[in-house]
């Protein structure tokens, strides 16, 4: 469970554009995202959507991905195609791994499972609103990314520690490639489990940490004195270095 | 597939046929002068006939079999993400709705706790459908390593682990990390669940014919002897587990975990005695 929503004093009502077909959902939503501080638009179908994110400019949009007219991320893709770089979270409605990574290779800046934890979709704006209000770029949209000697093709799935390619399990590069473009966010194992496996393993979340540790002997990492990968200790894990778009 | 023994086998009745027809109604004299060799020959190709015949169909009856299995395993998993699809959003309102009232009336409370544990089970059989055709690694996997790690997580038991040293080590067997890693936990979990403090769990993995096998045993309440068919079926539940965690879709999960690495699963119980789990793996 994240933190219950609470306005920042930093945050000036930012403007989020809810895309959701089900009024069930965003009848619910939309007090809860405004008692937390977002001036909230809502659309109901992807043309809608593409529509109201040309004319209103909003800070943020939330796109389930099952929607009439266009779907979620078919208005994530033309976006993208548009160069409107704007942060974007999906609301899946798909739990497969394929659709998860494509989801995150077309540009959304992250996502969540339904049926979520509301705090939890609070957190993960925040943070994404955190980033592009510090000026920084959406790196969900980015194609390849540098941190420091790290270097990521995302579309390719690829990635160098100066110039020799890390040789990575599939989960492991899908691990990176989600630290390496959520950087200095303190991220829950069981977060992390979902952006990965799409579920929490029933055997806790060893199958992270594992992972973790693969990419500390490929990044040659000290757990004990991070570079790259940070523990919080029974909390989660953090990605230290500084990220930029190179592509 | 080799049609042309179905042919030979349909032209040859109907010859035979015929000549046994014309035979009979006195138009056709039979004079049989066979060499041995002939014979011999006329007996061996016949006997062949036969042999070729009977495998035809019984490779025809197996791809039948194969084909309606994998037609009702799809179905089966279509029906699996319709559900998924057609509860999620509903609970995913529900959930907000809740964090909209943030009440502590103990009526909103008890609402709560079965959103999560209906939230619960759409998560688990969304797990479910990806584990049975999702991708898959294949790594050599180190089930000792795995047994022990689970080991570690028995909180109030007597928990033992066996692993073969001599005279030679376990072999690593072909496959995914994590899915066998949860296989082995829920086993685990449940031996716990079902047992009380202070009982003995087991672990204990050896190598048999190009297998490694794992056992997970304990003393705790066992299974009645009309629901061991029925516990490795999704949402199965034993008619005494009441007030015990669980959604009902552990053992379906190790079973769909297990025949993706190419092995089967199988349990013992006795009631009050206690339960034996034994997954299979190819080495």
């Amino acid at each position: 469970m994240a933190d219950s929503p609470r306005a920042s004093p930093s945050d000036i009502a930012p403007v989020v554009l809810l895309a959701d077909d089900d009024a069930a959902v965003t009848g619910q939503l939309v007090p809860l995202l405004e008692r937390s501080g977002f001036t909230v638009r809502v659309v109901a179908d992807g043309e809608a959507a593409l529509l109201a994110a040309e004319r209103e400019s909003p800070d943020l949009i939330v796109l389930d991905v099952l929607m009439p007219k266009m779907d979620g991320r078919e208005v994530l893709r033309r976006l993208r195609r548009a160069g409107l770089a704007y942060p974007v979270l999906l609301l899946t409605q798909v739990g497969e791994s394929t659709e998860r990574a494509m989801a995150l290779e077309e540009g959304a800046d992250d996502y969540l499972n339904k049926p979520f934890d509301p705090y939890e979709l609070v957190a993960r704006l925040r943070a994404v609103l955190r980033r592009s209000r510090r000026g920084l770029p959406a790196l969900g949209a980015a194609g390849q990314v540098r941190a420091g000697q790290l270097r990521l093709d995302r579309v390719a799935r690829r990635a160098w520690l100066a110039d020799r390619e890390l040789l990575l399990t599939p989960k492991a590069a899908l691990l990176l490639d989600y630290l390496v473009t959520h950087p200095d966010e303190l991220l829950s194992r069981e977060r992390l489990l979902e952006v990965v496996w799409g579920w929490d393993a029933i055997s806790g979340t060893r199958a992270v940490d594992n992972r973790i540790a693969e990419l500390r002997r490929v990044l040659a990492d000290d757990a004990a004195q991070p570079r790259w990968i940070e523990t919080v200790p029974g909390q989660g894990y953090r990605f230290l270095a500084e990220v930029v778009t190179i592509g | 597939m080799r049609r042309w023994w179905l042919v030979l086998v349909l032209v040859g009745a109907g010859v035979l046929g015929t000549a046994l027809a014309a035979w009979q109604a006195g138009d056709v004299v039979l004079v049989f002068r066979v060499e041995p060799a002939v014979a011999v020959a006329a007996v061996t190709g016949a006997a062949l006939l036969v042999t070729a015949t009977v495998r035809t169909v019984r490779i025809l009856l197996d791809r039948a079999r194969a084909g309606a299995t994998a037609v009702a395993a799809r179905e089966h998993r279509v029906f699996l993400r319709r559900l998924d699809h057609e509860l999620k959003n509903p609970l995913t309102a529900i959930l907000i709705a809740l964090a909209n009232l943030a009440s502590t009336e103990p009526a909103a409370v008890a609402v709560s706790s079965q959103v999560s544990r209906l939230s619960r089970i759409v998560v688990d059989l969304r797990k479910l459908a990806e584990i049975s055709d999702g991708p898959m690694e294949r790594v050599p996997v180190d089930l000792a390593e795995i047994l022990r790690a689970a080991a570690a997580t028995c909180v109030d038991r007597q928990v033992s682990v066996t692993v073969p040293e001599v005279p030679w080590p376990l072999p690593t067997v072909p496959g995914d990390q994590d899915l066998l890693d949860l296989a082995v936990h829920n086993l685990v979990d449940n031996a716990v669940k079902y047992s009380r403090p202070g009982s003995r769990i087991a672990l204990r993995v050896f190598e048999q014919d190009h297998h490694v096998v794992v056992e997970i045993a304990d003393t705790g309440r066992g299974i009645n002897a009309e629901e061991i068919d029925s516990v490795w079926a999704e949402l199965a539940r034993g008619r005494d587990t009441a007030g015990i965690p669980g959604s009902g879709l552990g053992l379906a999960l190790v079973r769909v975990v297990t025949h993706r690495h190419g092995g089967t699963c199988d349990l013992r119980s006795r009631p009050g005695e206690g339960t034996v789990v034994r997954v299979r793996l190819p080495v």
